[in-house]
């Protein structure tokens, strides 16, 4: 137990470094930003005098120094600042539009692991069959496929053409709940399908190198059912690294979800993300890309652990 | 003014009238798409589109453009009387006005708004420069002494220039109080701003006529949602969630117009496409190559290729369209075909370098992109060598403050009531337009009193517009919108309003 | 988008390792063919890429126009040939960059144990931002340019190949050989040039292929939401950008600019593992 404790402080302290390092690298960032959120909120007419005007008013005339020492003392106050834009705390304006995010990201994770596990569990268990050869170059196609050409795609197919789907939005305010999830089907299949090549890849790897372990052909050698070894002895040995790619890929779908979001005409973090950047609204910049970071580092913090305590092998 | 059009004219109103008297106040509720997210509702900070189409309905401000984009009343209440030197503007405010926090509106309202906007709004501020003083004359009338005379005045005071309640004035507005037939209730910014109708609403009166006339609050509630993609306008509009959709790309003409659920609008001129060009520096400061500019293009393979198909753009030199008062074919060369032989015969005679032309333009709208794309053809098919650079809205509003930094921007505008404020005749607005010629012919419209006068004056100013080439006009597009079927009364205008509207029963 | 360094496919037996070698072969040729009709635009494209012709606008494929023509008339397939150069440059100059940077950073941190903590932390840091996102953001600061995409996502991409080359590099430090080396003092450059980086080769080789087929996924999703490549010359991604609009009524200007994409990423795929099969399949685990 004290072994554990000590390499969770020791991975801790790893992660307060990392995120700290995250913090700096998103402020400079984004404060090298040239144009000017003054000239965009103005809009096409305003003359160079409106504009120096209300750069003053918005604080953008501070030193850098400054604008980073505030910044970083109002992260550690869960404090992102002001939107500028938006003219409501950033933190607010991210809470606002977490639902589509994370309801889309749960759904392609699942729709991606519904399908890895089992076809790379079988395609490793059938290596070298017709059937193995498929999903082989299946996972290579989908994983070299944009998931927002995918979702033009299916929108194309299923909303225009079919009518099944709605082609974009997230259902006006007021919208019931299994509504906006209706709105969340095609999107979570275009992320969820590119990212189950991944995961499938990944399965039937790990299964390949267990299956040829000594315990396994072992448990064979004594006479247990091929469906027992695959399920008891296999899987559960194969899972560990399974699990660490499905938490990267929790991360990895929040960047896909930038640009699907934008394709779907989804009101979340991603979109959100994408008009900050061309409202050249800093703060919003600054906290999605601070708080998505945190989210990966967190993940992977939480992966390590796990790691920790279901594999006595992994090297404290 | 054309007799078609008055007999149109006045066929729109008996329609207007007749759908008046069958309106009758509705529970029912307006959803509105938006093309993006209000900045601010302090439309005197940030008098952009989005804002003025939301805020017209909380504000009111004391004269509005009619059908011709000429001013009429709205809060005043009538003309004003103007002394025989042309300096002194009395204008008499109409009685029994009330604001949505139920106070009364009068003289002091509009007096404490009016120095409000002449401090912050760029209009304003070309107005303060003018005006000698802005006094009250009891409760119910205010007057304009003015230094020189000012022409515009009246079209400055019909936009922009909205009145407030004078104790909720302050530098940064807080409370959104007006007098329009609708009152802000709650905004949530990239959600929705959500208006009620104001029951204590007084309206003037008169046929409805663009902006002008009666004004009734039918919906009880209007949301504006702002949804930036396109595409998303259009499929909710056709899934009903919304019941308008502002700004619809015209290759969506056809799927609104054959759902069912919905109808394109199209709003003829909305606005008209210009290549403003830097005669500060670089390049263009040159008169005889902006001139080849000019000779070089052709508009109607720029419209073409930005707007797909006639029923959505007109060429037309005149730069106020057919119809408008301020139509004119004044002065008007080098536009038309596409002349590469005599663009490349002014290059020669400017001895042009081949120094590459920096055409700057954005994909904000797309149609800004696409009339770059072609300019590029034709102007290098002149003999120019194009540097077409395509970067985002907000670095192309950075650049072009700044004159190294390129040739010619692509942009548009609408049409505004008073054409001396059209943002190239300012010496200020990018490209810096300065010519003496220039000042001569604007000087002379200030100075005229009568709508004669005035337009022979703009006669004038266009002639040197197009000598002086300090942009090129491309073309008239029209707006396309679309609207939920069993929504009735809605009148197309450039900045859509919802007053006189029924919703959907 | 996907991080291909994290999945390994060790081909237990030969048979498996012929069929990786054929699938190989096969990406292989078609990035021959993507490269080929790149280089030799000019004179394998029909038309020129910025021929305008507003009377032919979004014309269906036909055997004048194989692809199909776009809204301003020009040949979807000549501009799908030319994009090809814009869109492989963009990726190889993203290679180049974040393997000198990869590099750098790794064998620092491999070879100098002083150093290994705070690089190690970089890059992990950087690697906490999702890729299309820190490229955004990264565009967003420089400006949109072809320059500013290809240094973005070189930025982007350089931690993957550090943590590859750094975890190779304290693998090959222990080696005798290198440890002779070092005890028979030979100079620390002269120990990294000759016997580190020429080992690390091949690792290197296998994590830029991936990396290449990431950029180029990458550059398109930038370029489709409108921060990315602005030249005159079209990409697949800003091709697929304007295409959108007229994705109801002329779905080819969608269809054809993808497909380029899909190719060109699966081939360098296809390559990338065969390759990664040939090499030594534990130091490619290491990913």
């Amino acid at each position: 137990m004290a072994r554990i404790a000590q390499a969770l402080l020791r991975r801790l302290g790893g992660m307060a470094i990392v995120l700290a390092l995250v913090v700096t690298v998103v402020f400079i960032i984004v404060r090298v930003t040239p144009g000017d959120p003054a000239a965009v909120m103005l809009g096409s007419d305003a003359t160079p005098e409106d504009i120096a005007q209300l750069r003053t008013r918005m604080g953008l005339d501070a030193p850098l120094i400054m604008q980073y020492g505030q910044f970083v003392m109002g992260i550690l106050q869960g404090d992102l600042g002001q939107s500028i834009f938006l003219n409501q705390p950033v933190t607010t304006a991210l809470a606002a539009r977490a639902e589509p995010t994370f309801f889309l990201t749960l759904f392609s994770i699942l729709i991606a692991v519904t399908i890895a596990l089992p076809v790379g569990i079988l395609s490793a268990v059938k290596r070298g069959t017709i059937f193995d050869q498929i999903v082989v170059t299946l996972t290579m196609v989908a994983a070299s496929v944009p998931s927002f050409w995918l979702g033009l795609m299916l929108i194309q197919i299923f909303a225009v053409g079919q009518g099944w789907f709605p082609a974009s939005g997230y259902g006006g305010p007021g919208t019931p709940f299994l509504d906006r999830l209706h709105h969340l089907i095609l999107p979570a299949v275009a992320l969820g399908v590119v990212n189950s090549a991944l995961i499938t890849r990944f399965t039937r790897a790990s299964m390949l190198d267990v299956l040829g372990d000594d315990y396994v052909r072992t448990a064979r050698a004594k006479g247990a059912g091929e469906g027992r070894v695959i399920l008891k002895h296999a899987l559960k040995n194969a899972m560990i690294p399974i699990i660490t790619v499905i938490g990267l890929s929790v991360a990895m779908l929040v960047a896909g979800a930038v640009v699907t979001e934008t394709v779907f005409g989804l009101p979340g973090i991603g979109n959100l993300v994408v008009s900050a950047v061309l409202r050249r609204d800093y703060p919003v910049i600054q906290g999605a890309l601070l708080v998505v970071a945190a989210i990966y580092v967190l993940i992977n913090f939480i992966v390590d652990m796990l790691y920790i305590l279901v594999d006595p092998r992994v090297r404290l | 003014m054309k007799k078609s059009a008055l007999v149109l004219m006045t066929l729109a109103a008996l329609a207007g009238t007749s759908s008046l008297a069958l309106a009758q106040a509705s529970d029912g509720v307006l959803t509105v798409a938006t093309i993006g997210e209000p900045p601010t509702l302090d439309v005197m900070q940030t008098p952009t589109d989005i804002v003025l189409t939301i805020d017209q309905h909380i504000f009111e401000t004391l004269y509005t453009y009619d059908a011709e984009w000429k001013s009429v009343p709205l809060l005043a209440a009538g003309m004003p009387e103007l002394s025989e030197d042309g300096l002194t503007y009395t204008i008499a405010l109409r009685q029994g006005v009330k604001f949505h926090d139920g106070s009364d509106f009068d003289a002091k309202d509009v007096t404490a708004s009016l120095k409000r906007w002449m401090a912050i709004n760029s209009k304003g501020k070309q107005v303060a420069e003018v005006v000698e003083s802005l006094t009250e004359d009891g409760d119910h009338t205010v007057v304009f002494k003015l230094k020189s005379r000012y022409a515009p005045l009246l079209a400055t005071l019909s936009q922009a220039s909205v009145i407030l309640p004078s104790e909720k004035i302050a530098d940064t507005l807080t409370e959104f109080v007006g007098t329009g037939p609708y009152a802000l209730k709650e905004r949530k910014p990239d959600q929705y701003t959500q208006l009620v109708r104001f029951d204590g609403y007084n309206s003037p009166e008169g046929v409805p006529s663009n902006y002008a006339g009666k004004r009734e609050a039918i919906a009880k509630e209007i949301r504006f949602v702002p949804v930036p993609d396109a595409n998303t306008r259009v499929e909710g509009l056709i899934s009903g969630q919304f019941d308008y959709a502002d700004s619809l790309p015209v290759s969506a003409f056809e799927r609104v117009e054959g759902s069912g659920n919905a109808k394109p609008v199209i709003f003829k001129d909305a606005g008209w496409a210009s290549m403003n060009m830097n005669m500060k520096e670089g390049l263009l400061v040159k008169k005889e190559l902006r001139q080849a500019v000019q000779a070089a293009l052709n508009p109607n393979d720029m419209m073409l290729a930005a707007f797909s198909d006639e029923r959505f753009f007109s060429v037309d030199a005149s730069i106020f369209p057919q119809g408008s008062f301020w139509h004119t074919e004044a002065g008007i060369a080098r536009y038309g075909e596409g002349d590469p032989e005599a663009a490349a015969k002014l290059l020669k005679d400017a001895g042009y370098d081949g120094t590459p032309l920096r055409l700057m333009t954005s994909r904000q709208y797309e149609f800004h992109y696409k009339i770059g794309e072609v300019a590029k053809a034709y102007l290098e098919a002149a003999g120019f060598k194009v540097d077409l650079q395509v970067v985002d809205w907000a670095t192309l509003t950075t650049r072009r403050a700044d004159s190294t930094q390129w040739d010619i921007f692509i942009t548009h505008s609408n049409f505004p009531g008073d054409p001396t404020t059209i943002n190239t005749i300012t010496d200020a607005y990018p490209g810096w337009y300065v010519s003496d010629q220039k000042t001569k012919a604007v000087a002379a419209y200030m100075d005229a009193t009568t709508d004669e006068a005035k337009k022979a004056a703009w006669d004038g100013i266009q002639t040197v517009i197009y000598d002086d080439a300090p942009l090129y006009k491309v073309g008239n597009f029209n707006a396309v919108s679309g609207l939920a079927n069993g929504v009735s009364g809605y009148e197309p205008t450039y900045w859509p309003h919802f007053w006189n509207v029924s919703p959907k029963k | 988008m996907n991080t291909m360094a994290a999945v390994s496919m060790p081909f237990a037996s030969g048979l498996r390792r012929l069929l990786g070698n054929r699938a190989m072969l096969c990406g292989a040729i078609i990035l021959v063919i993507v490269v080929l009709a790149a280089i030799l635009a000019p004179w394998v494209a029909p038309y020129a890429p910025n021929k305008l012709s507003i009377v032919n606008k979004l014309k269906p494929p036909s055997m004048i126009n194989l692809f199909g023509t776009d809204e301003f008339g020009r040949d979807i397939f000549s501009r799908a040939i030319f994009a090809g150069r814009i869109s492989l440059l963009v990726s190889l100059g993203v290679v180049a960059i974040s393997t000198v940077l990869g590099v750098i950073l790794g064998v620092a941190a491999g070879y100098f144990r002083s150093l290994d903590a705070p690089i190690s932390r970089l890059l992990d840091a950087m690697m906490s931002f999702p890729d299309i996102l820190l490229a955004i953001a990264l565009v967003a600061a420089l400006g949109p340019s072809l320059t500013t995409v290809i240094l973005a996502l070189g930025i982007t991409y350089a931690p993957r190949l550090g943590r590859i080359v750094r975890g190779s590099t304290l693998v090959l430090r222990e080696l005798p050989y290198i440890e002779a080396a070092v005890a028979m003092g030979l100079p620390t450059w002269r120990i990294l040039t000759r016997h580190v980086l020429l080992n690390l080769a091949s690792p290197i080789l296998v994590q830029s292929t991936f990396v290449f087929a990431s950029a180029m996924l990458a550059e398109a999703s930038l370029s489709f939401l409108g921060v990315g490549v602005s030249t005159d010359m079209p990409t697949w991604g800003t091709m697929l950008a304007s295409g959108r609009e007229y994705m109801n009524n002329a779905p080819w200007l969608m269809v054809f600019p993808g497909l380029a994409i899909v190719f060109s990423v699966l081939s360098l795929q296809l390559l990338g593992d065969g390759l990664r099969d040939l090499v030594d399949p534990r130091l490619a685990k290491e990913s």
